[in-house]
């Protein structure tokens, strides 16, 4: 059974209708937060500490999330998590009306750091929308494009915004036991990175000044620089258009970007040791660390890398195509597979705004899908942005996002998702490099200056922190090998003379289309939901990573995946008092999902009139 | 060769905000003397450093044009001198996080390039005080009303040895807030 709780069954022959004998189908209970909140408030008060929070986002950038937390020092737990964005960006409301050929360029502008894979998902919905299907080369060359964008994306987090929490800097200052032990403690995979103890590490891990802060920031240049050969130009690549791309690739484009691909190969050698030894020294110096922003199991991602040949755009075959990508798409419950099937993922995936600062929209205008899937009147197709700026309020309406779930359950997103479910779905096609165990994903690196060999990223019991920040490690020779796989098949096309490089469109003037694009964010799930309607897009629905993991509370008063994270997360960190607390695991655990934001935190101490704040600034891409 | 830079900051539709990138055509189109370079400065101060770094002449002179508030009337020209300075290293890493990550910052662009050593000693910022910041392509009329002066500024900046021009402010890193 693919849904629990949405009114939908499957036949044998996998045709899906609703549940018979069930009145308002898609009826949900809406529950009060009036019962956490008063538990909070007499909690507060018996502590002897009763205090309005102010909760403006202490940023300078117009700031787009802020996290809110109570914690309890005495217990080393937090009590209470609330994640909010504040800055509507009505990408949605803009496009409406538009011709739909601007959607890939204006939906581009949503992000400061994925721009390339807004206007390629934006260019997919508009494929599947007007029945537009790539040449290979075409495809080949956005796979390209889009492990490029992630070659730049991952160590971007791992070092400039995440890396440092795990740095000498900050450990000496939050856990100094744990640096001292870390300068004896040796490290087991020296051979790849070449650091003979973990403190070597974490001081190259410093900012700013650390080497492997500095080598990032190279390698970034280094994958851009590979990036702008075909795309034009970084991050809102001109280049990426419905139908294909719009650029010439000849060998000698090829070899430059080759040229760039293959410094990647040592570098991952060098990164998946790097943060196995962090990783692994804090989780067996403190097992209590595996408790940091743990949270099941539970994902969903949209697959990327589309096979030249079998993608074709239409919603009839996405079940076959998507199944077909280099990363699985697909929908984890507690660790559990529950489906990969992209008809599935769409049909189950609804939006709530019970706790935003949106309108309920009236109506339903799709009941089922073009395959003849149930909709719901909350699944994107048939939502409507509708702002409506309001008190802020923890017991109604707290956040610009929305409550998203996929079959009524909060999901996380993450470039771990895809790892996840590529290695646990053993849907992987016939790769050069890649294999799907079914436990694991078997990467095999080529010998570059450093011997070549086989990583596996290992499905890991607990869900936490150092997990999600463990598995973006893997990413990189995952992306990496992805890229090469396809830079062969570029290669080969050429040799052939298939240089069709896209397809000619026309937008029909009359009439209804729709489309939906699935692909992702260097930080997990993307996806853009289109309607045209005479020519015109008459509804555009985005949800970003972010979008997912900002969410916050459910209408049936489930956390969002940060709010539910960090809720889980213990105190770890060693301070004298409440004014030297930092709040470390707490940021630990937001930054691990690389929160698409400029993001400040607010830690409230309990039993105190301490507000730590921090900003946990990531990219400015995100809710509506 | 006299190498100078011409670059203007900000976002789009920010009303007052924008007139960096509302008046980067006029500064393109108009006929500069051979070295006068301009440019939109607002693709990520990371990559600006990169490509700083990887230029085979560095520049002599580099004009910003921003409109930063700073508690000015509305459409005061005030020009800058970026004398260098840095603040702490957590505040330059939080400014390095939000670069990376796409926030359009003049103080963020002058902080971590000054990090990063690229800015010859001739740094200037043509910085106008812009009204409330709300979505839009017009201006003020206040600032408006200085859009020539802002141009004819400029072009003393990049094309004389700025003699004629009042006097102008000292800018320093380490005093600037986040």
């Amino acid at each position: 059974m693919c849904f629990k709780n949405l009114p939908i069954e499957f036949d044998q022959q996998g045709n899906a209708t609703l549940l018979k004998d069930v009145p308002n189908p898609y009826d949900y209970n809406t529950t009060t937060l009036d019962g956490e909140q008063d538990k909070l408030k007499e909690l507060l008060a018996r502590n002897g500490f009763i205090k309005n929070v102010d909760f403006d986002p202490v940023t300078r950038v117009a700031g787009a999330l802020a996290f809110h937390s109570v914690v309890d020092l005495k217990n080393r737990e937090v009590l209470s998590t609330n994640s909010m964005a504040t800055l509507f960006r009505g990408y949605e409301i803009i496009l409406k009306g538009r011709d739909p050929r601007d959607a890939s360029y204006i939906s581009s502008r949503a992000c400061g750091v994925c721009g390339g894979v807004h206007a390629t998902v934006s260019a997919l919905a508009m494929e599947m929308a007007l029945g537009i299907t790539p040449p290979p080369l075409g495809v080949v060359v956005r796979n390209l494009l889009l492990s490029l964008e992630y070659l730049y994306d991952h160590p971007l987090h791992l070092f400039l915004l995440a890396g440092p929490d795990y740095s000498e800097q900050m450990v000496t200052l939050t856990n100094p036991s744990l640096f001292q032990k870390a300068k004896k403690t040796p490290a087991k995979f020296e051979e790849m990175h070449g650091y003979s103890t973990i403190g070597e590490i974490m001081h190259d891990l410093n900012p700013l000044t650390g080497k492997l802060y500095v080598e990032a920031l190279h390698m970034t240049r280094v994958a851009r620089e590979a990036y702008v050969l075909i795309g034009g130009k970084y991050p809102h690549p001109q280049t990426v258009v419905p139908g294909g791309v719009a650029v010439t690739i000849d060998i000698s484009v090829m070899n430059e970007m080759y040229e760039r691909i293959q410094q990647f190969f040592d570098y991952s050698k060098k990164v998946v040791g790097i943060w196995d030894d962090v990783f692994d020294f804090f989780l067996e110096s403190n097992p209590e660390y595996e408790k940091c922003g743990y949270r099941p199991a539970t994902m969903m991602d949209s697959g990327v890398w589309d096979r030249p040949g079998v993608y074709d755009a239409s919603y009839k075959n996405m079940t076959e195509w998507g199944k077909a990508r280099w990363a699985t798409p697909g929908v984890l419950v507690d660790g559990k597979l529950v489906t990969t099937d992209l008809q599935r993922i769409n049909a189950g995936y609804e939006e709530f705004v019970e706790h935003s600062f949106y309108e309920k929209w009236d109506g339903q205008r799709f009941s089922e899908d073009p395959a003849g899937i149930p909709l719901g009147p909350n699944h994107p197709w048939n939502k409507e942005t509708i702002p409506k700026p309001g008190k802020q309020s923890w017991r109604d309406r707290y956040s610009w996002d929305v409550s998203c779930t996929w079959d009524r359950m909060p999901m996380e997103a993450g470039a771990y998702a895809r790892l996840y479910l590529t290695a646990m779905a053993q849907e992987l096609p016939e790769s050069k490099f890649l294999r799907s165990t079914g436990h694991s994903l078997q990467i095999d690196i080529p010998k570059s200056t450093l011997p070549g060999g086989t990583f596996e990223w290992k499905i890991p019991k607990m869900w936490n922190t150092f997990e999600r920040n463990r598995a973006r490690a893997y990413a990189i020779p995952y992306s990496a090998m992805v890229c090469m796989e396809n830079w062969l098949l570029a290669m080969e096309l050429l040799k052939q003379g298939e240089t069709k490089i896209s397809t000619p469109f026309e937008i029909p003037k009359k009439g209804t289309q729709m489309g939906v694009g699935f692909w992702g964010a260097g930080r997990g799930f993307l996806s853009h939901h289109l309607v045209i309607d005479d020519g015109v897009i008459g509804n555009y629905q985005i949800s970003t990573p972010s979008t997912l993991n900002a969410a916050p509370r459910t209408p049936w008063g489930e956390p969002g995946p940060y709010e539910e994270a960090v809720k889980n997360t213990p105190i770890l960190e060693e301070f004298n008092s409440a004014d030297d607390f930092k709040g470390i695991d707490i940021l630990r655990s937001i930054r691990s999902f690389d929160p698409c934001m400029p993001c400040t935190t607010h830690i409230m101490v309990d039993g105190t009139d301490k507000m730590v704040t921090r900003e946990v600034t990531t990219c400015a891409c995100g809710v509506e | 060769m006299r190498r100078v830079l011409i670059g203007t900051i900000g976002y789009f539709n920010l009303r007052d905000y924008s007139i960096g990138p509302h008046l980067l055509v006029q500064l393109k189109n108009t006929q500069w003397p051979p070295g006068i370079e301009v440019d939109e400065m607002n693709w990520g101060p990371i990559a600006i450093v990169q490509q700083f770094q990887s230029l085979p002449e560095p520049f002599d002179r580099v004009i910003f044009l921003t409109a930063r508030a700073c508690g000015r009337f509305v459409g005061t020209i005030t020009l800058r001198h970026w004398v260098g300075g840095l603040p702490d290293e957590e505040n330059i890493q939080s400014r390095i996080s939000e670069a990376v990550t796409g926030v359009i910052s003049t103080d963020n662009l002058l902080i971590i390039g000054e990090h990063f050593k690229i800015w010859p000693e001739e740094v200037f910022l043509v910085d106008v005080e812009p009204g409330k910041e709300e979505m839009g392509e017009t201006f003020t009329p206040e600032v408006e009303a200085v859009l020539d002066d802002v141009l004819e500024i400029i072009h003393e900046l990049a094309v004389n040895n700025s003699s004629a021009l009042p006097d102008f402010e000292e800018m320093k890193g380490n005093e600037l807030l986040i």
